[in-house]
């Protein structure tokens, strides 16, 4: 036993030892750098998304800083991130978010992916009055908590289909219609329905089909079926990329005939290219399309990003990377507005946020969620095999007419 | 209980000014220390399944994820209609006040601790006949089912999960909250290493043994093995309900499954520190999940994206290198250290049996 205690007490000072050596601790502002934290999922079931938000906070950080970095107080800053990935759960990044504030001694933040993470890791970022501006967690209920560190530069989730349900009683004649749902059991498609069950109220339109779908998703047989017999005016589908792979493909499998299906993440799913012809018709909601003409200094337009991003990455940018890209605008333009590094000070800049980016126009309600952006609707069509997403709604930045309804499996090519 | 030894006297003193001054020494690591707290507990009690009673359950995340639930379910409703605070994902909000809020915890943990308690003597009665492999399936699978029947209950808040009240914003040092959980989480670990201590001086663990040993022997013994196993159950039951009571409050969102039945890390982690350091011993789990969760926090962050193919290959390497523990693995080497008498014979003839 004697011994015992000596191997303990010497296990015990190495753990010591070793804790003590790893917390040295990084500067807020470190040299020339300004150092931003992130917990992103590089591994998960978010992990294509989480890598769209990556690719966009990069692309960012290597933009501003090779045109000129972030002025505050005479002198030049460039930005660093630090990543940490967090395993697509929720769990894990409220830990890393203390980890990077707490050890890295980070001072801002970038937010996560998805609204399941940003709602682990806000009280996180409240706690130590940490300003994060996040650009992928849209949930309506991020923005009701009176978080004060907190800012959104995209619209909230429930704003993602609701015009799709208007754009389906327009279409029906002004009459209400009978939607079928599918929502993923996460935080940010159960958002989306909440959505469409406001538009539906408001338009007296019918649910017949409510069903929730796991979070491994890849199967939705079972919802499909049901919608082969219920024959639904509306087919609304939403859960990340997974979902939108996983509905497209059983829907052309099962030549499930129905006249509009309103989806989320087709872009990031690279549905027109994976699916080609079989995603034709669906419509789907984007916070960004490269065809809106907002513009900034920075990256030109939307149509500018998109052959950029094309170079560096070798795949078109789905929103989720022009919005990540946008965060970091936001909080250059905080730090210059500021011209100041003290937290507080950075947080009445982002608070008065008030500008245009390629992806849009920037201004922070009092929740913290982006106000002054619309959402659009794209709708995939194709010529010959190549297909893309054209812009159908608002009207503003229509570049094609929404079509309706889509044609039966049997009548298409 | 044996009288406690001088040496392991100092031992145990040291360890507990160790874990009374750490979250003081290191300051920024308290919520890392936090979580290795809870991880000793899970696998502490783990052990005593899956090492002494050769049981091994992958459904003590159910009762971790209970226990998260419920706490979190029993600090709100106390005050407020819990229904309206999980609402379309928690958008009303509502605010506990510094008393409500430790009332609402405390009360949460206990009855964190019981239910899952008595969840468990249900499910061992009607589950604890089935033996080896088809336990193991048998349990993996209530995990599982938990989290998606918990990610379809609307009351506390199905998909959307579930946000536990903030610490209260009257105590504002942002040190507080760290610590709070913190000690709370220490304070369970010393329960359930005194518990699990007094467990490895009793009676108790040797029918647990005789039960790993050779189940029917011990019941041609008159051993009643079944209620043996569902006392073993429901004391592991009772400590994982208080952990995930204390990471709910943590974390500060349950999501049903990946955090609160999340069997994939929690419930797999758990048995894989217990087999790291060695299952059937009292130090094995302990030295384990703190190897585990140095090697988690060290390494991971440095493998960016790869950290689970680096866990697939800890976990080939114990089986391989050390099938019975570091403890274990110490044990074969240096036994007398272990108070064992070393006959070779003996040993070797031990050794063949298994």
């Amino acid at each position: 036993m004697n011994k015992l205690v000596k191997l303990f007490t010497i296990f015990i000072s190495a753990i010591t030892l070793t804790i003590a050596s790893i917390s040295s601790s990084f500067a807020k502002v470190e040299g020339e750098y300004i150092v931003l934290g992130s917990a992103i999922s590089l591994t998960g079931k978010y992990s294509s998304n989480g890598v769209h938000t990556q690719n966009g906070y990069n692309m960012a950080v290597e933009r501003i800083n090779k045109m000129g970095g972030v002025n505050v107080g005479g002198k030049s800053y460039k930005f660093e991130i630090i990543y940490y990935d967090d395993e697509s759960n929720p769990k894990r990044a409220a830990q890393l978010a203390e980890r990077l504030i707490k050890q890295d001694g980070v001072h801002y933040m970038l937010g996560p992916y998805s609204s399941g993470l940003t709602k682990a890791i806000a009280p996180v970022t409240e706690k130590y009055k940490i300003p994060m501006v996040e650009a992928n967690g849209a949930s309506r209920s991020l923005f009701t908590k009176g978080y004060k560190y907190l800012f959104a530069v995209l619209s909230p989730a429930n704003q993602y289909l609701e015009v799709a349900i208007d754009l389906a009683v327009e279409k029906n004649g002004g009459k209400p219609v009978r939607i079928a749902q599918a929502f993923e059991q996460d935080a940010f498609s159960q958002d989306v329905r909440l959505g469409i069950l406001d538009a539906a109220k408001r338009t007296g339109s019918e649910i017949i089909i409510d069903d929730k779908l796991p979070k491994e998703l890849n199967d939705m047989a079972a919802t499909l079926a049901k919608v082969k017999a219920t024959k639904p005016d509306v087919l609304v589908v939403s859960g990340h990329t997974k979902g939108a792979l996983t509905a497209i493909r059983q829907i052309s499998e099962m030549k499930v005939d129905v006249p509009m299906l309103a989806m989320t993440h087709c872009d990031a799913a690279k549905l027109s290219k994976q699916h080609g012809k079989n995603s034709e018709y669906a419509l789907c909601a984007s916070q960004w399309h490269k065809n809106l003409s907002y513009k900034d200094k920075f990256f030109g337009g939307g149509k500018k990003y998109d052959r950029d991003f094309k170079k560096e990455f070798g795949y078109a940018p789905p929103y989720q990377s022009a919005e990540s890209s946008a965060a970091l605008l936001v909080f250059k333009d905080a730090f210059e507005r500021a011209n100041s590094f003290d937290r507080d000070k950075v947080r009445d800049a982002l608070k008065t946020t008030d500008m245009q980016t390629f992806y849009g126009n920037i201004k922070f309600g009092p929740g913290g969620q982006n106000v002054a952006k619309p959402m659009i609707l794209f709708q995939v069509r194709c010529k010959g095999d190549t297909c893309e997403n054209k812009v159908v709604a608002p009207t503003k930045w229509a570049s094609d007419k929404f079509y309706h309804p889509i044609p039966k499996w049997s009548e298409r090519s | 209980m044996n009288t406690v030894k001088q040496k392991d006297l100092i031992l145990y003193s040291g360890l507990i000014i160790l874990g009374l001054a750490a979250p003081f020494l290191f300051s920024a690591f308290k919520v890392q220390l936090t979580y290795l707290c809870v991880l000793i507990v899970l696998a502490m009690t783990w052990n005593l399944q899956g090492g002494e009673m050769g049981y091994n359950s992958f459904g003590n995340i159910l009762f971790y994820g209970l226990g998260m639930y419920l706490t979190a379910s029993v600090q709100v409703g106390m005050f407020f209609p819990l229904a309206e605070w999980t609402e379309s994902g928690g958008e009303k909000t509502f605010v506990h006040t510094t008393a409500q809020y430790f009332q609402g915890i405390g009360v949460g943990l206990l009855v964190a601790a019981i239910v899952p308690t008595i969840v468990a003597g249900a499910i061992g009665y009607a589950i604890l006949g089935l033996r080896g492999h088809y336990f193991a399936i048998c349990t993996l699978g209530l995990g599982i089912a938990a989290g998606e029947i918990a990610g379809g209950i609307e009351i506390i808040g199905a998909g959307q999960g579930f946000t536990t009240p903030p610490f209260p914003s009257e105590i504002v040092d942002p040190e507080a909250r760290g610590q709070f959980f913190y000690f709370l989480s220490f304070l369970v670990l010393v329960l359930a290493f005194v518990f699990v201590k007094y467990i490895y001086g009793s009676r108790f663990r040797l029918i647990l043994n005789a039960i790993r040993d050779n189940e029917d022997k011990a019941e041609a013994m008159g051993i009643q093995t079944m209620k043996y196993k569902i006392v073993g159950w429901m004391c592991s039951a009772f400590f994982c309900g208080l952990a995930g009571g204390i990471m709910g409050g943590l974390i500060g969102y349950i999501d049903s499954t990946d955090v609160a039945f999340d069997g994939r890390e929690m419930g797999v982690f758990m048995v894989l520190m217990a087999i790291l350091g060695g299952k059937g011993t009292l130090w094995g789990p302990i030295i384990g999940a703190t190897l585990f969760h140095f090697f988690k926090e060290g390494l991971w962050t440095f493998i960016l994206g790869w950290q689970y193919v680096a866990l697939g290959v800890l976990i080939v390497v114990i089986v391989v290198y050390f099938p019975e523990g570091l403890m274990g693995w110490l044990r074969e080497k240096y036994p007398d250290r272990f108070g064992e008498v070393i006959d070779e014979k003996d040993r070797k003839a031990q050794v063949e049996i298994k």
